[in-house]
């Protein structure tokens, strides 16, 4: 059987762990496919939807904040802060996240404003309605 | 001379004290085992993170990342980590000497042009120096009860850009670590800049690797990362040192409101005798008096 290993660690546990016929990943310089024999390789992702194709045929979805992954000897090991299932998110605080952020960058001339991290609030609360909604 | 309804009295008052602190043992305890488990699953995340650093410091000699930049210190940061409560022995007395100490001998001359600020986490600390002539830039008490990851990331964010825009040349963190549930370390850490990685961490990878988008962009995302994923691990280690500090201290308490009650009675004993003693040697010599 040609599987990979998945590993998933986040600062407070290890998030997933399984076996994959297939890992995606939205890679900073574009989503990439880790298949089975992968070349060694060292990325880093973005705000994005991971999916991890299981050996029993089901495709799973995360949603990420970003992190770093390791791809070695059919081992891929994922860090990321954040990484949830859809089961796993709170539908009303992402909503609550969401609008948050557009009513920061509304006022985003106001000097006490992080645009930067506001864009990236907004990012994230984006993603996880739609890994919730997909 | 104490009565006896006085005795009796402060038998009572020392049971009811004795019930509350073995109640708090248990409770502590049973938080302590959860704190735990929190230690032992945010592990893997920092040592894997160290590890993929330590192998890119080691291929990548030439970095410029601006928190591994040394700057002559002119201005300090002090994090100091203590409890939200009390009640848990010398836990929050022993941060709060060692950064005195810091403050009266390393950083003497900091404290006195005013270029020292202290950063304090938990109530305690801030409940004490809020007292003494040194200036609290920002506290962070009650955040243990629902420690969440965002707040350490949030926190370092904000110190990593005191950093970089110049606001801090030197950032250092006191704590408690956990290193059993009757001993704490005290540690000292410098957060900012960021220490030379010690190369001794195992790197096995012959494998010559694909960098996506390249290792420096992998550094640099990775760095801070590294540091959120450090004071998060400080944060869990004062809070499991704190619950063992707090439940070693009730247990003492318990022990000690154990001794003190057997003591008590054993007076409220004694004491009772003498009076029923007494009693009869009155009754017999009045009765001795009507005979004669």
């Amino acid at each position: 059987m040609k599987e990979i290993s998945v590993e998933v660690i986040t600062p407070s546990s290890a998030a997933y762990t399984g076996a994959a016929g297939s890992v995606t990943i939205p890679g900073t310089s574009g989503g990439f496919q880790v298949l089975y024999n992968h070349a060694p390789l060292m990325s880093t992702f973005d705000v994005g939807i991971v999916k991890v194709e299981e050996t029993s045929g089901d495709t799973k979805i995360f949603a990420t904040g970003g992190g770093t992954v390791e791809v070695r000897n059919n081992k891929v090991l994922l860090l990321a802060e954040s990484f949830e299932a859809p089961e796993k998110i709170d539908a009303e605080r992402a909503e609550e996240a969401k609008d948050r952020a557009l009513e920061r960058l509304a006022h985003r001339s106001k000097p006490d404003i992080d645009e930067v991290r506001a864009e990236f609030a907004l990012k994230r609360a984006i993603n996880r309605l739609k890994v919730i909604n997909l | 001379m104490a009565t006896l309804r006085d005795i009796k009295s402060r038998i009572t008052g020392v049971k009811n004290t004795q019930q509350i602190t073995k109640a708090m043992k248990m409770v502590a305890a049973a938080r302590l085992r959860r704190a735990q488990e929190n230690i032992i699953n945010a592990r893997p995340y920092s040592r894997k993170i160290s590890q993929v650093l330590a192998h890119l410091l080691s291929v990548e000699k030439d970095i410029n990342n601006p928190l591994f930049e040394i700057r002559p210190a002119e201005k300090v940061a002090i994090l100091l980590v203590t409890s939200d409560r009390g009640l848990c022995g010398a836990f929050n007395m022993n941060v709060i000497r060692q950064v005195e100490t810091l403050l009266k001998e390393d950083y003497a001359k900091f404290v006195e042009t005013g270029n020292l600020d202290l950063f304090t986490i938990g109530k305690k600390g801030d409940d004490y120096f809020k007292r003494l002539p040194y200036n609290i830039a920002e506290s962070y008490p009650h955040i243990f009860a629902h420690l969440k990851f965002e707040f350490a990331a949030g926190l370092m964010n904000k110190m990593k850009e005191f950093y970089i825009n110049g606001t801090y040349d030197r950032v250092v963190i006191v704590y408690n670590k956990f290193k059993s549930v009757i001993q704490q370390d005290l540690t000292v850490e410098q957060l900012l800049p960021i220490e030379p990685f010690d190369k001794t961490e195992e790197d096995d990878t012959t494998a010559e690797y694909i960098y996506e988008p390249n290792k420096t962009e992998i550094i640099n995302y990775l760095l801070p990362k590294q540091l959120n994923a450090q004071l998060w691990q400080a944060l869990l280690e004062s809070y499991a040192a704190e619950l063992g500090a707090r439940m070693t201290a009730m247990d003492m308490a318990t022990e000690n409101a154990k001794e003190m009650i057997k003591q008590l009675q054993m007076t409220y004993n004694k004491e009772r005798q003498a009076s029923i003693t007494s009693e009869i040697i009155e009754i017999v010599s009045g009765a001795n008096a009507l005979k004669a």
